[in-house]
């Protein structure tokens, strides 16, 4: 799978990020090292133990971090998710943790394919 | 139909009182003669009773003399003694008994006087005879001394003087005795009687009769009185006393009416006559009659009155209801007249187009060949077809609103969009009349509102376009929008909507009617203007189905103005938040309002802005600026400016600054035509007014990669800069430093906030250059770190720090601003605005 590809099916925007970073190597090195990112692993274990300060912080940055690779879906619910936790829990939270799940999964599961065909 | 009215209640009133009268007036005679018949018989029954009474008076009375001179006769005995003492006892006795005279009757008629007065018998041949047959008689005669007397005869046999045996006693009475006790001469009563014979002559006269007979007397008095009639009454009399019977009659003597009865006496050959005037029973009738008359007159009066007045009242109603009919009637005229003007209006408005479509095609088939014709005509068909659809549409709506079926169908709206698609199709419109035309919008605090988009945009145009059919070429037209709080509640903006003209205006007469259906002013400068003439009304319509107001003021050959107030629904819509980088921006234009309302949007979404009337200002801010080496980093300018116009203004901006700053033209125009003359002046772009802060947003936001680019190429380097960048994600920093190491940046990682202050505490000063800092970081936040960045006690404690945060509210730029941070970047990391930010800050 090419990291057009891998954008397409993780419906981000390519044209995007490549205009900002200017080298496909480049946003080829970064979306491998999101696999990486502990800040869904700290928003899932935050959410659990209910501190939603916490979780606001990691789902802030995972907005954040989809803002610089352009993970568009990704970014779209974790926004959401992020002002459904900015004044601590609220009704709206409970789907849009499933939203921003179920996003980070199709996105992870990309990027994994990726990683596959790139051998890294 | 009035008339007719009129007439029967004329015919009536007439024939009613005519009828009353008739029916009056019958009554007043009938009663008169029933009470004069009833009159005469009481009279009658009165009289008979009257003579019946004195007869019988009379009776008695000479019942009791004849009584008394009997017993006389069996006081003294005629048996055989002593002649001379009889005669002293019997004159005696009968003075005693208050005879004037008595005396003794031989059987040939000679009187033996006993006392008093010698007596001569008037007719001395009936008394003979009766006292002859043993009869008692009475007689009338005269004395000696010629005195009237009565004498009142009884047979008896007393001896007279010689051989002669008396045959009766006669004592006489004065007549006015007798006169006396019947009240025969009582002038005070109303009723007088006579005694008579049966020849009429009189025994006793009452009252003033002096004739020697009584049946001259009524000959007499009945002549006098101008009566043919007397002898007829004498003949029944005289027939009546001959056969014993008693006489009843009414007397007709002139006007006079007396009543007669006769009736005969006892013991005489004598009739009593007893006469009655009606005058005094007339007199009571009379009173009575004319009290009845005047009764029966003005009960018919009350009744005629209260018949008139009734007719008036009815007059008068009928005639109102006559003036109603005939008003509905002149209005169901008129409505009927304005519609079936309307209607040919109509046609012929329909008409024309119709027939431009029919020619052009014509035209078009004709000439299939040459393309360009084809098109112009298919152009001039779509055309003529727009029109018609549009006329067509009106009448519908009218009729749909006149039927009651318009409904609103509400929905959220953008006024942006709503004034923007207008502003569209207007504005070819006014283009082809060379009409100026000016968008004016202030003071929104709501562009999204709940209305019906599709009738507030029909408000729009049928309120511009009718300014634009009304104003001239090179008139003047604007549209202007604004809101304030609504008097609905918080939930609610009073949106004010206006369209002003300097066209033809209109009468006042006109101005309160041009609201109503089918009516457009009927002037010649108007009748060359096409339109149904119903699109006021429909305007109006759904203005008040809104529940607004709509206002117009207007002067003939001035102009008008028409003003909507509407409260409209704000619309609960996630605004997008809109933040553009603090540029620091210049907005020219010659509209006041304009200026202060666009510079006051401009800050809500994150720019700085000032603001100048016309081009010579601008100029000279714009070159003040330079020399302070912070120009402006874009300009707004408007096309229509006094003095220099807006192209020329960039003419110059761009001559007198060696580099571009970025400058876009404001304008309610669309801008193609003069587009290549404003590229050449160095003019970077468009925006459309009316300037909303989304309009502004989405505009600016265009050219903010040009005003980067134009910003790029020269400037300070950064080559060694030393920035410490604060961000607690592991890959936001790699990308970040990968892509600020590019700049020549030599960039130090702090993961959290707490540890950027250490850094940078333990730094010697001035070895950073600046800070970048993400906001949202665990341990110390970046709004945290800033502040006690600022706190510290070192030279560089002012160091630049610029937020660099995902969020990109407003309120967070404010919040960072006032932890004393520079500036606020929103995330991706952007290479270019990053640079930009820096060069701005590091000194």
């Amino acid at each position: 799978m090419s990291l057009i590809d891998c954008y397409k099916s993780l419906e981000g925007d390519y044209d995007d990020v490549l205009g900002r970073l200017r080298s496909e190597k480049l946003v080829q090195k970064f979306v491998l090292k999101f696999l990486n990112d502990g800040s869904y692993d700290l928003l899932c274990s935050s959410l659990e133990a209910k501190d939603y300060k916490e979780a606001f912080r990691a789902s802030h940055t995972i907005k954040g971090v989809c803002q610089n690779l352009s993970f568009t879906k990704l970014y779209r619910s974790s926004h959401e998710l992020t002002e459904a936790l900015r004044n601590g829990w609220s009704p709206e939270a409970d789907p849009l943790v499933e939203q921003v799940k179920k996003d980070y999964e199709q996105t992870v599961t990309a990027i994994r394919k990726l990683q596959a065909e790139v051998g890294g | 139909m009035r008339d007719k009215i009129t007439r029967f209640l004329a015919v009536s009133v007439v024939g009613l009182t005519l009828l009353c009268a008739a029916v009056f007036v019958f009554l007043a005679r009938y009663m008169n003669s029933t009470s004069a018949q009833t009159m005469r018989e009481v009279g009658t029954i009165y009289m008979t009773g009257m003579n019946e009474r004195i007869s019988m008076h009379f009776h008695t009375m000479i019942e009791q003399r004849l009584a008394q001179v009997e017993a006389l006769l069996e006081f003294y005995g005629a048996d055989g003694s002593d002649k001379q003492a009889v005669d002293r006892e019997l004159a005696y006795g009968a003075k005693a008994r208050g005879f004037e005279s008595l005396a003794l009757c031989s059987d040939d008629g000679r009187f033996e006087m006993l006392y008093g007065n010698a007596i001569k018998i008037t007719d001395p041949e009936p008394f003979m005879e009766s006292l002859r047959n043993q009869e008692k008689k009475i007689a009338v005669g005269t004395d000696a001394d010629g005195k009237n007397m009565v004498y009142l005869g009884v047979p008896a046999a007393y001896a007279m003087s010689g051989k002669e045996t008396g045959r009766a006693l006669v004592a006489g009475l004065p007549v006015d005795y007798i006169r006396d006790m019947l009240s025969l001469d009582k002038s005070n009563t109303l009723v007088y009687s006579h005694i008579i014979r049966k020849d009429g002559s009189f025994v006793i006269r009452g009252g003033e009769a002096f004739r020697q007979s009584y049946f001259q007397r009524i000959r007499a008095i009945v002549e006098e009185a101008g009566g043919s009639n007397g002898e007829q009454y004498v003949e029944e009399l005289s027939a009546a006393m001959a056969e014993n019977r008693n006489y009843s009659q009414v007397l007709e003597i002139g006007k006079e009416r007396r009543h007669l009865y006769c009736a005969k006496l006892p013991y005489s050959e004598w009739y009593l006559v007893t006469i009655m005037p009606y005058d005094t029973l007339n007199e009571t009738i009379g009173r009575l009659n004319r009290q009845w008359g005047y009764m029966v007159f003005l009960s018919c009066g009350i009744v005629l009155l209260s018949l008139l007045l009734f007719f008036v009242r009815y007059f008068k109603l009928t005639r109102m209801q006559l003036r109603e009919v005939e008003e509905a009637r002149r209005e169901a005229v008129e409505a009927n007249k304005a519609k079936s003007e309307f209607l040919s209006n109509m046609s012929h408005d329909i008409r024309t187009p119709m027939n431009a479509i029919v020619g052009m095609t014509a035209i078009a088939i004709t000439n299939a060949d040459n393309q360009a014709q084809v098109q112009s005509c298919l152009r001039k068909i779509a055309m003529s077809s727009k029109h018609l659809l549009g006329l067509i549409n009106d009448v519908l709506d009218m009729s749909k609103i006149e039927s009651g079926k318009m409904t609103l169908n509400m929905d959220q709206v953008s006024l942006r969009e709503a004034m923007d698609s207008i502003v569209s199709i207007v504005q070819p419109q006014m283009k082809a009349k060379n009409q100026q035309f000016e968008v004016r919008i202030y003071d929104i605090s709501a562009e999204h509102v709940c209305c019906d988009s599709v009738r507030l945009n029909q408000i729009l145009l049928n309120l511009l376009s009718n300014a634009i059919k009304f104003t001239p070429e090179k008139g003047c037209i604007s549209l202007s929008l604004w809101q304030e709080p609504s008097p609905k509640g918080e939930d609610y903006r009073r949106c004010h909507i206006e369209v002003a003209d300097n066209g033809i205006g209109m009468a006042p007469e006109f101005k309160e009617k041009i609201f109503e259906s089918f009516v457009r002013e009927d002037r010649t400068r108007v009748h060359k203007t096409e339109g149904t003439g119903l699109g006021l009304a429909i305007t109006k319509y759904i203005v008040d189905a809104m529940g607004g107001t709509i206002q117009v003021e207007s002067r003939q050959g001035e102009g008008s103005r028409f003003c909507v107030i509407l409260d409209l629904e704000k619309a609960v819509v996630q605004e997008v938040d809109m933040v553009l980088p603090n540029w620091s921006m210049l907005v020219v234009d010659d509209d006041h309002m304009l200026c202060r309302s666009t510079v006051s949007t401009l800050k809500s979404i994150g720019v700085e802005a000032e603001w100048t009337l016309d081009g010579e200002s601008a100029l000279d801010k714009i070159e003040q600026r330079h020399r302070e080496h912070r120009d402006y980093q874009i300009v707004l300018i408007d096309w229509k400016l006094p003095g220099i116009d807006g192209i020329e203004t960039a003419r110059r901006i761009t001559r007198m600054l060696e580099k571009e700053i970025p400058i876009i033209l404001i304008s309610a125009y669309d801008w193609n035509d003069i587009e290549e003359e404003a590229r050449a002046a160095g003019i970077d772009g468009f925006i459309s007014k009316p300037l909303f802060k989304s309009t502004l947003f989405y505009g600016l936001r265009d050219y903010m990669g040009m005003a980067e680019k134009n910003k790029e190429e020269p400037g300070r380097d950064l080559k060694g800069c030393r920035v410490l960048v604060a961000e607690d994600n592991e890959l936001n920093w790699e990308i970040a430093s990968e892509l600020l190491s590019e700049l020549g940046l030599e960039l130090e990682w702090a993961e959290n906030g707490q540890i950027c202050v250490d850094k940078f505490k333990s730094s010697a000063p001035g070895y950073y250059d600046a800070v970048l800092m993400d906001l949202r970081m665990p341990v110390m936040t970046g709004y945290e770190a800033a502040d006690a960045i600022r706190r510290m006690d070192r030279p560089d404690a002012d160091i630049p720090i610029i937020a660099m945060t995902a969020d990109a509210f407003a309120e967070d730029i404010k919040r960072c601003l006032e932890h004393g941070m520079n500036a606020h970047m929103a995330k991706p990391i952007d290479v270019g605005e990053t640079a930009r930010m820096l060069k701005k800050f590091i000194k």
